[in-house]
């Protein structure tokens, strides 16, 4: 089936609050998508091993790709006519990575005592930073994004920071060259809202009297809810009445309608929690408050209350292997990953720094094999859906990325060997259908890079 | 001949035992030979490699470890780590590793700091490294961070073995506001204290000219740094401050690792012609400062195609360095071997010419006859991040494989 996002299906079962009255409507995105995909000629993949990213395994597949979609994915599928037609035979073929946690082009390379001073990567002036949008502050140049692009990664999500408790508005991006971000977001993907507990805003906000305890992170968040909730009913009664048709939410609310697109389940929640009990409390409050938790990011301790977060349906983002460099973390196992997947969660790996995202299919290849030690099975066809179709469920992308199924963006990377070895490389990388990466081709200086000396030093 | 199966040792917490042992059906890397010798019995007594042989004979009183075709190594050499200096991370009194406000400078040592108990410290002996190099964080007194200390992670413990193995500088323009603002005040003063400990002369009633900037602590540490006794380990990326360090060591007769040096494939003749080998991070390929705009994945080939001897320690923001010693190294290895540089190069990069490269004995990181008994039996290829120990063995004697992280893991591993 075409699947109807995850989310919106999640958002559906918790029909709370009555969704009886006309909820306020958001405007049209006043900062819109300019991307535009490269043409591209029809292409067909064949005799390639295709993970299809939802755990089916085909060998000797053959992939068509034409107008920006997957048209058939099977072994001795219809070729269209004047199709260009790549050998593939002896390698790998997966979906397009999914980062579904990164801070590129606002943790900007290279880093510099400035972004020390004063970081883009989170507003900082209040624990409540939901007015923010990071799309305001992303620097398209940021190399990472090209390196991102040659491992493979061709959707992500850029999310601000854990100082905050509610971090602002994410963006979603495809990782292509460009000097806008307008021309890099991901046409109609919803903004992510960023939130974070436990040790990092408090530390933050500590020495400023915002709040300087877990329960004053828990009271900031409740009263940020419960104004944003009386300020939907309120607008709601301004339209039932008739006061101004068109007035529209005055300039001052923008915290409020950020936190009312996840009251009304139109914005995925991403919250950064290390342990279970902050978890289990971020749960709680959803709970009180009738949103969705789309996913818990870092997230050390998932694997201590798996069947919780499966029974609420909410994904997990985590590392494979970093533990032990703070107390939130030094209940991190490799096999974290495994035994919520084992579980039957929604299991994904993520970045957060930006060269772990050069690396995710090593990143998910340790996940793996940490959990098959333990007697698990997971072959690559499973471990390849923690990059691809369970990021993309939780960005509420599912229905359009994250699986090379007929009708979703042909977005497609083509592996030298077993994605899950070291020694395997994106050969080509489609997003769209149009190939934006090929290895065999001398890639073009970023205007960053141009007239470097050391850069232009022969070995 | 008594026989046991993997999974026994791996499950039996059996005492040491006497005798000798015999390592069956392996894939060896000597590193003392281009190619692993297959279907080989390695014989172990009394801690130490007897022999390494091609379908060799096991002695009828032998204790038989079959390892059925696994690859087999030497025990991971970690030429640069912070294992030891921390219980947790993150935490202001459990930095055991470095200086934040007084005199010490190029004394200060980690040994001092270093905890065998520490639970990285067992991690990383589960994960097969059998030596380390622990180096400091930073001291007050830029650029000296101070001394290391060779750390061998013994069967039972670890102990540091050289308190005081080589001294680092970190020379980077994100460290020079703790220096005169800049890294050209750090070469200066650094070429001044090199200087000031040549003209010292302990024990002399005059004592140090009156305007000498090292107090004498710092300025007999510089000693066995002048005399070539340890090395000097300069922390740096950019080009130019590589070719500093290569001018220091010239001027100075010093005996220098560069660490860091993600430019330095750039003045890889030069390095190998003044024998500087580089500590690098083959994983970190992105321009994360102003110092490393040429930093590139071949740079281990490179270097090592200009015969620099390469050593490998991978960051990750440092948490690596702490956290995952073992693997990160592995990975590391695995991704210069994918970007060119031989597979017995990048090996021996974790074995070893790392052990060379730090000075230890020359058998370290090998398994020729007379070499301690340290090795890794690996469930697959071991420059796989996926792949990891079935079985250590240090001083010819079974490491625990117990951590902190298995017992949590056996704990809440689901049931099937």
């Amino acid at each position: 089936m075409i699947a109807l996002s995850g989310f919106a299906m999640a958002a559906l079962g918790h029909a709370h609050p009555p969704a009886a009255e006309a909820a306020w409507q958001p405007p049209p995105d006043p900062y819109p998508s300019t991307y535009k995909p490269s043409p591209a000629p029809a292409i067909v993949l064949t005799g390639a091993t295709i993970l299809d990213g939802t755990g089916k395994r085909i060998e000797a597949g053959d992939l068509v790709l034409a107008d920006g979609r997957v048209q058939a994915i099977g072994r001795a599928v219809a070729r269209p006519a004047n199709a260009l037609v790549i050998d593939a035979r002896g390698k790998w073929i997966t979906p397009g990575i999914i980062d579904v946690h990164t801070h590129l082009g606002v943790y900007t390379l290279p880093q510099t005592s400035l972004d020390a001073e004063a970081s883009d990567v989170t507003e900082l002036h209040d624990p409540d930073a939901s007015d923010t949008w990071v799309e305001h502050a992303v620097r398209a140049a940021d190399p990472a994004f090209s390196h991102a692009l040659a491992a493979g990664v061709t959707t992500l999500q850029i999310l601000p920071g854990s100082s905050a408790l509610f971090g602002g508005r994410s963006v979603i991006v495809k990782p292509i060259p460009a000097n806008t971000i307008a021309a890099m977001k991901f046409p109609g993907a919803p903004q992510g809202l960023k939130m974070a507990c436990g040790a990092n805003p408090k530390q933050e906000f500590a020495g400023r009297h915002e709040l300087n305890s877990r329960q004053g992170e828990m009271a900031r968040m409740r009263e940020a809810l419960v104004e944003a909730e009386e300020w939907r009913h309120e607008d709601r009664a301004d339209r039932h009445h008739g006061h101004g048709p068109h007035r529209g939410p005055p300039d001052d609310d923008l915290k409020e309608q950020t936190l009312a697109l996840v009251l009304d389940g139109k914005m995925p929640v991403h919250i950064h929690c290390y342990r279970s009990d902050d978890m289990a409390r971020m749960i709680d409050l959803s709970h009180e408050f009738g949103f969705r938790i789309s996913a818990f990011h870092h997230a050390a301790e998932a694997y201590k209350i798996a069947p919780l977060l499966v029974s609420e349906g909410i994904c997990v983002a985590g590392w494979p292997d970093w533990w032990g460099f703070k107390p939130e973390a030094e209940d991190s196992i490799r096999e974290n990953i495994a035994f919520v997947d084992a579980a039957g969660g929604c299991a994904m790996v993520h970045s957060d720094i930006p060269i772990l995202g050069e690396h995710l299919n090593l990143e998910a290849a340790k996940a793996m094999a940490a959990g098959r030690r333990t007697g698990l099975s997971i072959p690559p066809e499973r471990a390849i859906r923690w990059l691809t179709s369970n990021p993309a469920r939780a960005l509420a992308l599912d229905d359009r990325i994250g699986r090379l199924a007929p009708g979703y963006n042909a977005d497609v990377v083509l592996w030298s060997g077993d994605p899950f070895s070291v020694y395997s490389k994106p050969e080509k990388v489609i997003i769209d259908g149009a190939v934006v990466l090929d290895a065999s081709v001398p890639r073009r200086p970023s205007d960053f890079e141009l007239g470097r000396s050391i850069l232009s030093v022969r070995p | 001949m008594r026989l046991l199966s993997l999974l026994a040792l791996l499950i039996s917490a059996t005492p040491a035992v006497a005798g000798v042992t015999a390592v069956t059906g392996a894939t060896v890397w000597t590193m003392t030979q281009p190619q692993p010798v297959k279907d080989a019995t390695i014989l172990i007594d009394k801690g130490r490699i007897v022999s390494v042989k091609a379908h060799g004979s096991v002695p009828p009183d032998a204790v038989e470890i079959r390892a059925g075709r696994r690859i087999v190594t030497p025990a991971l050499v970690d030429a640069a780590t912070q294992i030891g200096l921390g219980e947790v991370g993150g935490i202001a009194e459990e930095r055991r590793g470095g200086v934040s406000s007084g005199p010490l400078g190029a004394a200060f040592s980690v040994a001092y700091g270093f905890d065998p108990d520490d639970q990285a410290v067992r991690q990383a002996r589960a994960d097969g490294v059998g030596w380390a190099m622990v180096y400091p964080d930073e001291s007050a007194s830029a650029p000296f961070d101070g001394m290391t200390s060779l750390v061998r992670l013994g069967r039972s413990e670890a102990a540091v073995e050289r308190p005081k193995a080589a001294l680092v500088v970190t020379i980077a323009g994100t460290q020079a506001s703790r220096v005169g603002g800049s890294t050209a005040a750090a070469w200066q003063l650094l070429r001044n204290a090199l200087d000031e400990a040549k003209a010292y002369r302990p024990g002399t009633n005059g004592g140090a000219p009156r305007d000498q900037l090292l107090n004498h602590l710092d300025v007999e540490a510089l000693k066995p740094v002048l005399s070539g006794a340890i090395p000097l380990i300069v922390n740096c990326d950019r080009l130019a401050d590589i070719r500093q360090a290569i001018a220091l060591a010239r001027d100075y007769r010093l005996k220098m690792l560069i660490f860091g040096g993600a430019e330095a494939w750039a003045v890889a003749p030069e390095l190998a012609r003044a024998h500087i080998p580089v500590i690098l991070d083959p994983l970190d390929t992105l321009p994360d400062s102003y110092d490393r705009l040429g930093v590139r994945p071949d740079a281990a080939a490179l270097l090592h195609k200009a015969g620099v001897d390469l050593a490998f320690s991978v960051s990750a923001q440092g948490i690596y360095r702490s956290w995952d010693a073992g693997p990160s190294m592995r990975e590391g290895a695995g991704l210069a071997v994918a970007a060119g540089l031989p597979y017995e190069v990048a090996l021996g990069a974790i074995t070893s010419s790392a052990a060379r490269v730090l000075g230890l004995a020359p058998t370290a990181g090998t398994l020729e006859p007379g070499a301690a008994a340290d090795l890794v039996i690996w469930d697959g290829d071991p420059l796989e991040p996926s792949s990891a120990p079935v079985l250590v063995m240090i001083d010819g004697e079974k490491v625990s494989p117990v951590t902190r992280q298995t017992l949590l893991r056996d704990r809440y591993a689901p049931h099937r």
